[in-house]
């Protein structure tokens, strides 16, 4: 039994991550970009390795020091998907401690695409991941509309040429 | 004063303090320009935030950073100074790359 009140003092409900986008695409369309590693890293990290099937990993790396990792749960095309979430080496959000759960809808002649995030370890940690959703939904958004959404985030920093 | 010396210690925390010195950015836009994972980002605020060089404000669900120069104080200037130095070791870094 989980508790819904954690050290920080915040309940679950704010560590909860939702983001919902339309998208001008058919629900078939949009699922092939969250399964085919190809065209999954039009939108979102720049190297995966996915094995889209209950109990199949995948590896995404997002950046030159961010690897993210995980299972996939359940594997419905073309409405759902749900998988574990976590960050190679991270002591707050570890390879398995979050789970992602995204549905596609028939939304007129495209998709309504919901994805939940839960199990994170601090209110911080979700507002992070609610904001990097909400960039990368945006770029799945363009690219499903044929815009360029431009390079792969993320952007290169100082520390990093 | 001992939190503020550690807070500075890490590269990728000064380019952070670099990022807000000017003006506010989102956590979002904050980890949008680094390369290191999310949670990596968020435990980097909160080692600032809590050695009080950075401000946070809530907007909703949404975080906003800036550097809080006053209680920077004398601070801000070593940090301009190891801007500078983290600057020159990018430039011969670069220097190194291109004539290995």
């Amino acid at each position: 039994m989980r508790s819904s009140e954690r050290s920080d003092g915040t309940g679950v409900a704010e560590r909860v991550v939702d983001v919902e986008r339309h998208i001008d695409a058919t629900p078939d369309e949009v699922f092939t970009y969250l399964t085919d590693p190809e065209k999954y890293t039009l939108w979102k990290g720049q190297q995966a390795e996915l094995d889209p099937r209950p109990g199949g990993l995948y590896r995404v790396r997002m950046g030159p020091d961010a690897v993210a990792l995980g299972e996939y749960v359940e594997v419905e095309p073309p409405s759902r998907v749900v998988f574990t979430w976590g960050w190679e080496g991270s002591g707050d959000v570890p390879p398995g401690s979050t789970t992602v759960e995204i549905t596609l809808h028939e939304d007129g002649e495209g998709t309504l695409i919901r994805l939940r995030h839960t199990g994170f370890p601090s209110e911080a940690d979700a507002d992070l991941h609610r904001a990097g959703w909400e960039m990368y939904l945006g770029r799945l958004v363009a690219l499903a509309t044929r815009e360029d959404p431009g390079e792969s985030q993320p952007l290169p920093g100082l520390s990093r040429p | 004063m001992q939190a503020v010396l550690d807070a500075i210690s890490s590269p990728r925390r000064r380019e952070i303090l670099r990022l807000v010195w000017d003006g506010e950015l989102s956590a979002g836009e904050i980890a949008a320009r680094f390369d290191v994972s999310w949670p990596a980002v968020s435990q980097n605020l909160k080692v600032l935030r809590t050695a009080g060089l950075v401000r946070e404000r809530r907007e909703g669900t949404k975080r906003f950073y800036r550097a809080d120069h006053v209680a920077l104080g004398p601070v801000g200037a070593v940090l301009r100074q190891m801007w500078e130095q983290d600057l020159d070791a990018l430039e011969r870094a670069i220097r190194r790359d291109r004539r290995g």
